[in-house]
């Protein structure tokens, strides 16, 4: 236990006074803690910069706008094309863009669209953003589904109040239908008990015949009485009262004479009959007229009933024609009221049940063609390796250099110090071209790139390794071991990678390191490879970039011949020193010794 | 040995921070030397090669060069850039790339001196052959033995022929016959014109091959020059009576006591006398044993090692 004790203190010794070791082993836990807590401390803030287009920023796209806001997502509007828009995706100006119409409202049976314009080589965006935004238009799809689900329930409860409305009106048509059916059926039942059938007697044809004959020839007769007073009175010049007077006297004179012959002419149809031979004729005449009689009278007491039951279903028919028109009445009240029920529901114009439960659709639509994962992955993949492997060279060259038994006689050199440098560096570039050379070789054959593509990737992947050798350089200068300065060398990439977007999104971090995220190299690097190998960019679009990572490198460079400067002393002190502590050491061993 | 001065150190101090390492040293390598620095381990021997190398700037005093005749003596360290060509190392541990073969560490490091490529290959030519390592050319660095490696590490010192060669403990770690191995091969390197300053902890190889000693001791240069003149100033020659069992040792001590000597030392069958004057003490015993028919088993007469040379400064310094 105790030789356990002894050495854990020794070790613990050992980690303590190895200065670079006991910062890395007590610090870096907490700065790791400290940054990722300054970084993932966001709350709900998202530093998404997204692009709306809209043919016309109506106040239901300012409404979205506004919510969209509200999460702190910066807007940026775009008032003309949404292709100005995707080109900023590209840039990475903006995240996303979104294309809204000019109205949510739904007003046919169509869905309204909202498209997404993403990077789908960035994938954790891709997912972040339908994340975020998705859900938020689920929340303004919900709520227009709920505006036209409430819509339709409206129309159906004022339908509803009418056809109970209209319900009332149809029970007193029926009311009054029934009231008209039944006098209609006390018509019917009174005329179906009318006897108009003629009497069934039969006339002696012979005596009517001369009865006839008779009548005519004093008929006749009375005509010619009657034209002779019309004549007597177109011959008579009345010129006063005392002559019309006259006339008027002979005129009556004239018709007397006239009702007498047709008196006489009855009398003398009378009388042809009686001094017929035929005694049945005779009788026949007195039979019918007394037959004809009797059946006038029957006839008229039918006619009188007739008239009765006539008057009684005239009443009832009038009444009954009341209500058919009262009822009548109210069946236009009725079939307005269906007919406004009708337009009521005809207003509604959102009848599909899929665009009611779903007003909103939305559609991601990839700015970059169509590929595989690998194509998006493609930049950060490279930039990776390169980062890493330049990185691991930088520290390890500077490491075996500096723990060579030959570093010594290296000061001796007539060499500038500069030049160990660029050599190291250039050592590093040139096992990074070999890399580059064989993974973009190998990646024209799976990704079917053309070289043309391929020649400025390889260009950008070749500066992105230089600022990584001097990073991975400098990481050698500053550590003693080989093993430190490569764990140091790995945690660095992990950590620049970590915050690069390619793990989690650097959206999604806090904005502060967000902002300090946007100067990692390896973001940078993948941003130019991006443009340039998905969106096909000219070099001069991403000038800056280039030329923040050139200044990266010079920078560096400059810092690794200070470090390499100091180091250098540093190195020659401890040396001495060391060496003279150890001869102290031995020396006062062999004087114990004797 | 025309006696041209190279490297010269005037009123030299180094300290690391409060650490003072070397003091007041005052120390000239001439053309053709083969100054050899001896001190205890801490002595300061390796800091002091490292200024004479221009490694090391000294914290107080000066370290001129005299390569540039045309320029007079110019301040080591801060002209080193120019006369790196002029000097080379050899440090204590080897200085070469182990995973390289032989003839690349040597052309590497030729390479480097911006040497003409036919001269630099002569150079390596002849380098190969003085230090046996032809057949070994194509070796791994790390695959040869000890001496082997300590033989490449000179050669890299030397592939550039520098005018002088600094070495630190060449002989360290290595078997006696490796040992003699180097230093010969080392002063063949002198004679072909190239002076060495050699710190070493062993005396007597040094003793052999240098010309001048340095003696470092507690951060100070007690003694220097030619190796003769130290031994003079520091100690007298003496002489040793080896006895028999039958030798008569008391007499013998009581005739020396008549003579003039500084002292006895007995030591059982041996007795180290030390003389005020050698030559009359010799003669007058020789006298007095033949006179009186005593029986004498062996007389050596011998110089003082630079051993005991360095024994008697630390011993004085104690």
């Amino acid at each position: 236990m105790k030789s356990i004790w002894l050495l854990i203190k020794k070790n613990l010794r050992l980690l303590v006074r190895s200065k670079t070791s006991a910062l890395v082993i007590f610090f870096a836990p907490l700065l790791i803690m400290l940054l990722l807590g300054l970084s993932y401390d966001t709350s709900s803030s998202y530093g998404l910069n997204i692009g709306v287009y809209a043919p016309a920023f109506s106040e239901d796209v300012e409404s979205l706008i506004t919510s969209l806001q509200e999460q702190e997502f910066k807007i940026i509007k775009y008032e003309t094309t949404v292709d100005d828009c995707v080109e900023d995706i590209k840039a990475g100006y903006v995240h996303t863009c979104l294309s809204i119409p000019e109205s949510l409202q739904v007003e046919d049976n169509q869905q309204k669209e909202v498209t997404f314009y993403v990077d789908p080589s960035k994938i954790n965006l891709v997912w972040m953003i339908q994340e975020n935004l998705g859900s938020k238009f689920n929340l303004k799809s919900q709520e227009i589904s709920q505006g036209l689900t409430s819509g339709i329930l409206t129309s159906v409860a004022d339908a509803k109040t009418q056809l109970s409305e209209e319900s009332t009106e149809l029970n007193g048509v029926k009311e009054k239908s029934s009231a008209a059916s039944a006098s209609a059926l006390s018509v019917s039942q009174q005329l179906g008990a009318l006897d108009l059938n003629l009497p069934a007697s039969t006339y002696n044809p012979q005596a009517l015949t001369t009865i006839k004959s008779s009548l005519s020839l004093e008929v006749e007769n009375s005509l010619v009485e009657v034209d002779d007073a019309r004549e007597a009175v177109e011959a008579a010049n009345i010129t006063n009262d005392a002559q019309i007077l006259n006339s008027l006297n002979d005129i009556e004179t004239k018709l007397e004479k006239v009702d007498a012959l047709l008196s006489g002419a009855v009398v003398s149809a009378t009388n042809s009959t009686n001094t017929s031979s035929n005694s049945t004729a005779s009788e026949s005449l007195s039979s019918i007229l007394t037959l004809l009689e009797q059946d006038l009278t029957a006839t008229q007491n039918k006619l009188t009933a007739a008239s009765q039951a006539v008057i009684s279903s005239s009443s009832s028919l009038s009444s009954a024609s009341q209500a058919m028109q009262e009822s009548v009445g109210a069946l236009d009240n009725v079939q307005q009221g269906l007919g406004q029920i009708k337009t009521t529901l005809e207003s509604q114009k959102v009848t599909d049940a899929n665009v009611i439960s779903s007003p909103l659709i939305t559609r991601i639509e990839p700015v970059a063609p169509e590929s595989t994962y690998l194509n998006y992955l493609f930049p950060a993949l490279l930039v990776l390796v390169v980062m890493f492997s330049s990185l691991l060279l930088g520290t390890t060259l500077v490491m075996m250099e500096k723990n060579s038994p030959a570093f010594f006689r290296n000061y001796f050199l007539p060499l500038r110090k500069g030049t160990f440098v660029i050599s190291t560096f250039f050592t590093t570039l040139l096992i990074t071209l070999v890399q580059v050379v064989i993974i973009l070789g190998v990646s024209m054959v799976f990704l079917k790139e053309s070289i043309f593509y391929m020649l400025p990737v390889a260009g950008v992947l070749l500066l992105s390794s230089s600022v990584f050798s001097f990073m991975g350089m400098g990481i050698g200068y500053a550590f003693k071991s080989e093993e430190t300065g490569t764990l140091a060398s790995i945690s660095t990439g992990s950590l620049l990678l970590f915050v690069s977007g390619v793990v989690l999104p650097i959206e999604s971090i806090s904005p502060l390191v967000r902002k300090i995220t946007a100067l990692n190299p390896f973001v940078i690097s993948e941003s130019i490879i991006r443009e340039v190998f998905l969106f096909n960019a000219d070099i001069s679009a991403v000038w800056v970039e280039v030329a923040s990572l050139i200044g990266y490198a010079v920078g560096l460079f400059a810092i690794i011949l200070v470090v390499e400067y100091l180091v250098h002393k540093h190195f020659i002190s401890g040396f001495m020193k060391h060496r003279h502590l150890k001869h102290r050491q031995q020396e006062k061993r062999d004087k114990n010794n004797v | 040995m025309n006696g041209l001065k190279l490297i010269e150190l005037k009123e030299v101090s180094k300290s690391f921070g409060n650490n003072s390492i070397l003091g007041d040293v005052n120390l000239t390598i001439e053309e053709g030397d083969i100054l050899g620095i001896i001190g205890r381990s801490g002595s300061g021997k390796t800091t002091l090669l490292n200024l004479v190398a221009g490694f090391l700037e000294p914290s107080e005093g000066e370290v001129l060069h005299h390569f540039k005749a045309a320029h007079g003596p110019e301040s080591l360290h801060q002209n080193l850039h120019r006369i790196k060509d002029l000097i080379g190392y050899a440090p204590q541990h080897n200085s070469f790339y182990p995973k390289l073969t032989v003839l690349e560490n040597l052309l590497h490091f030729g390479q480097l001196y911006k040497l003409p490529k036919e001269t630099i290959l002569n150079n390596i030519k002849g380098l190969l052959e003085a230090t046996d390592l032809l057949s070994h050319q194509n070796k791994l660095a790390e695959h040869l033995s000890g001496g082997m490696q300590k033989r490449l590490d000179i050669a890299c010192s030397l592939v550039h022929k520098p005018k002088i060669l600094v070495l630190d403990e060449p002989t360290a770690d290595l078997d006696p016959m490796l040992q003699k191995e180097i230093m010969n091969f080392l002063m063949q390197v002198n004679k072909q014109g190239v002076t060495l300053v050699i710190a070493s902890h062993h005396l007597a190889l040094l003793e052999r091959a240098c010309n001048k000693i340095a003696i470092v001791h507690t951060g100070r240069v007690h003694s220097q020059g030619h190796i003769d003149e130290i031994r003079k100033s520091y100690s007298k020659d003496n002489f040793t009576l080896s006895l028999s069992p039958g030798d008569n040792k008391e007499r013998l001590i009581s005739i020396l006591k008549t003579l003039p000597i500084d002292r006895i030392i007995d030591k059982d069958h041996l007795l180290v006398v030390h003389p005020k004057n050698i030559t009359k003490t010799v003669t007058g015993l020789l006298t007095a044993i033949q006179e009186e028919n005593l029986y004498l088993h062996d007389l050596d007469i011998r110089h003082p090692s630079l051993d005991e040379i360095f024994e008697i400064i630390t011993s004085r310094e104690k």
